[in-house]
């Protein structure tokens, strides 16, 4: 009953002490080499996927089709975090989805970057809207020198054919029709599509643009 | 103990990558380019109805803004009061929309929608009456769009999409001639 302690602590000798400590002390630098890793990473996925999802958008807040991508709710008061990110970021004061729709296009239709120095052609079949205009910027979103200073066709300036179809010409040099010029060459460019009230609109009242009116990009030749 | 798989690690990555994540979002539009509202703050007073030069590849307002569109605006100020806008709309392409600081487009009228082509906006907070303001009540009210404002700085921005090249002039003359003013004065 009174089990008298007789086990004394067990004293440890240096020569006994000193590999037991060297592991635990290798144990913690590789733990906190491991911290470290893991919090770097974090770093880096939490803020780019941050950045992606603002600067070019998700499932959650934009509609792709082909090379075009457009903000569901910009300029809508009730939008999203991203996209109001999205729109303080642009620097830009979007009309709100419900009057008027915005699509941009980065890629041609096989999803290779714009660049100046290829002749693309943009077709496309009429916009149920009020008024519509493609417009061309560098990566920037500033418009491109040119001698004739054309910078965007729009829907009441357009040459279109009898059925309401178009087909404008991307490109360094002259073209008949309707010719956008793509400035110096050397650089990345982004076509900008916005419709201003569109008589079409979902349950929302967010203006609609079937997908299949959202022009094709088709990369002709390039330099 | 012995150091266990980095599966911890992975987990705490993630859990990590999500608080950043959400941070980032609330940070970044603080961070770097300035906003519309900033951009324009630099172009003039407040309550005052100024033309935005038309951009050109050297110089522009904002980015992407649209070649073919003449644009005015108007940074209101309501701190002092409700603020009137008042253009003739020549063209029923034309639209006027009313955005906050941050760039919420709380109101918007296009010129197809309005029976008459001469425009009297009132922009006030919800708490100032155009009554209490101090001043006449409008001749006939009916003449008169009265706006609440959510906010009491914000921007009202007139659109002039142009029919083709040659209509710019006209449209950056009628856009000479709206106003913007503190209401009442």
């Amino acid at each position: 009953m009174t089990a008298a302690v007789q086990n004394s602590p067990p004293l440890l000798a240096p020569s006994h002490s000193r590999p037991w400590r060297e592991e635990e002390a290798t144990h913690s630098m590789r733990s906190l080499g491991y911290f470290i890793g893991a919090f770097v990473a974090a770093l880096f996925l939490g803020i780019g996927s941050a950045w992606y999802m603002i600067e070019r958008g998700s499932p959650l807040t934009t509609t792709k089709v082909g090379p075009w991508s457009g903000w569901v709710n910009e300029g809508n008061p009730n939008a999203d975090l991203y996209t109001r990110a999205h729109v303080a970021r642009s620097g830009r004061l979007p009309l709100t989805s419900t009057v008027a729709r915005y699509f941009t296009a980065r890629t041609d239709s096989a999803g290779r970057l714009l660049n100046s120095d290829c002749e693309y052609k943009i077709e496309g079949g009429p916009i149920n809207a009020r008024w519509w205009s493609i417009a061309v910027y560098d990566e920037y979103g500033a418009p491109l020198d040119n001698p004739s200073a054309r910078y965007s066709f729009n829907s009441e300036e357009m040459l279109r054919h009898a059925d309401g179809s178009y087909r404008i010409v991307l490109a360094r040099e002259a073209r008949p029709e309707n010719w956008l010029p793509a400035g110096d060459g050397g650089r990345h460019l982004t076509l900008m599509l916005r419709v201003y009230n569109p008589r079409e609109t979902d349950a929302a009242g967010i203006g609609i643009v079937p997908g299949d009116r959202l022009p094709k990009i088709e990369r002709i030749a390039c330099e | 103990m012995r150091v266990r798989l980095p599966g911890f690690y992975i987990a705490l990555a993630a859990v990590l990558a999500g608080l950043i994540h959400i941070v980032a979002v609330l940070l970044l539009p603080s961070l770097a380019p300035r906003n519309a509202y900033a951009r324009l703050a630099a172009l003039g007073p407040a309550n005052t109805m100024i033309e935005i030069p038309a951009a050109t590849p050297g110089r522009q307002a904002m980015p992407m803004m649209a070649p073919d569109v003449r644009y005015a605006f108007c940074r209101f100020d309501l701190a002092a009061g409700p603020v009137r806008l008042k253009a003739a709309i020549p063209d029923e392409l034309w639209l006027i929309a009313l955005y906050t600081r941050e760039g919420d487009n709380f109101y918007s009228v296009a010129g197809a929608d309005m029976k008459r082509a001469q425009v009297d906006l009132i922009i006030s907070t919800e708490d100032q009456t155009v009554e209490e303001a101090g001043v006449d009540a409008p001749e006939s009210s009916d003449e008169v769009i009265v706006v609440n404002s959510p906010v009491k700085e914000g921007i009202a921005l007139i659109r002039a999409p142009l029919a083709g090249p040659s209509r710019a002039s006209f449209a950056e003359r009628a856009l000479a001639a709206t106003s913007c003013s503190p209401y009442g004065r």
